[in-house]
């Protein structure tokens, strides 16, 4: 009882021994210059851990299914709508150019029109001129050589005229 | 250096621009204080240099969120024991592969230190605090070394004051019986 109302109490005085220890250095010491290095070098340790903890997590997180999938679903479908769609629409969609304007304004109805107008202006013509069906047809015109101006010209650089005849 | 109450060095801290200003002051206020108070747990000077960092770091991610219903170096004082125990804790699971305690191993560590320069007898002192339970050890560096009044150690230990009375009464016996009998 009366150790506990001691000990309760603080009546407890110290051994000298340990009053005596009390006042002395307890022995320790520390390199030179501890102290002064000792906040640079918590702060490198904290801007370490910091950057590799954020490596951490990024690595982390996409290696979690639930992460990289999606992001692997979402890249998919990024190429499939960049390449392979565009690609498709390039032979059923025109390019946006003068030409293409042009053939979008392309109305058959108008060619066949046109044909016909031609046509039909070819057969004025023909009608319209006398052509002597059983003369030769002079390939050079009215002015070009005679026939025995040519056969002259074969027989002088032997040409087979007959053969020439034949065909 | 410029002197700053804990409050005004919360403050500080919490200002975004003079963050790194104030846990610079902050560091350098605490330093001594924790780092002996570690050492004397540890012994060895290279595991309290881990230790006391690792400290410091837990200071700088959690001091934002500091609720100030207890003084600044009551808190961290209680991270500095948390840190110290986990410290023992893991080299006590790392003893298991070896064939000495760590009791033992920390007792020849303070043999052999090299930053070690006091007198005989305060190597003994240190060996018979190496002996106490961890609770023991707390108690009595706590009191006998830094001077903590019993309801600051109830605050950051968590122990009723009798019962820390108590433990520091037992803690004196045993280790006034070491260093007087051998």
């Amino acid at each position: 009882m009366k150790l506990k109302h001691n000990i309760l109490n603080n009546n407890e005085q110290l051994p000298t021994v340990l009053q005596e220890l009390r006042k002395e250095a307890n022995g320790f010491r520390v390199p030179d210059g501890y102290f002064d290095s000792l906040s640079p070098r918590i702060v490198d340790e904290i801007k370490r851990q910091e950057h590799a903890s954020f490596s951490n997590v990024l690595v982390f997180s996409i290696r979690k299914p639930r992460v990289w999938a999606p992001v692997m679903a979402t890249v998919v479908v990024a190429v499939l709508l960049i390449f392979v769609v565009p690609a498709k629409k390039a032979s059923t969609i025109p390019a946006t150019d003068d030409w293409t304007e042009l053939n979008m304004a392309y109305d058959a109805s108008y060619a066949e029109e046109a044909f016909l107008s031609d046509s039909h202006t070819i057969d004025k013509e023909i009608e319209s001129k006398d052509i002597n069906y059983s003369e030769p047809v002079s390939l050079t015109g009215q002015n070009g050589p005679s026939a025995d101006e040519i056969a002259k010209y074969l027989n002088e650089h032997e040409y087979d005229a007959i053969l020439l005849n034949e065909y | 250096m410029p002197e700053y109450t804990d409050n005004e060095l919360v403050e500080l801290f919490r200002d975004a621009s003079r963050t790194h200003y104030a846990f610079n002051l902050l560091v350098r206020k605490y330093q001594e204080k924790v780092y002996y108070f570690v050492r004397r747990m540890v012994i060895d000077h290279d595991d309290a240099d881990d230790v006391v960092q690792n400290i410091f770091i837990k200071v700088w991610n959690n001091l934002g969120s500091f609720r100030e219903d207890s003084k600044l170096f009551t808190w961290i004082y209680r991270i500095a024991v948390n840190e110290s125990l986990s410290f023992l804790k893991s080299k006590q699971l790392r003893s298991y592969l070896s064939l000495s305690s760590p009791e033992a191993q920390m007792v020849k560590s303070l043999h052999d230190d090299n930053y070690f320069d006091g007198p005989e007898i305060q190597r003994r002192l240190s060996e018979a605090i190496i002996k106490l339970p961890k609770k023991q050890q707390l108690v009595f560096n706590m009191r006998y070394y830094d001077d903590l009044s019993y309801d600051e150690m109830s605050e950051i230990l968590g122990t009723s004051v009798g019962a820390l009375k108590a433990s520091y009464h037992f803690a004196v016996k045993k280790i006034e019986e070491f260093v007087t009998s051998n």
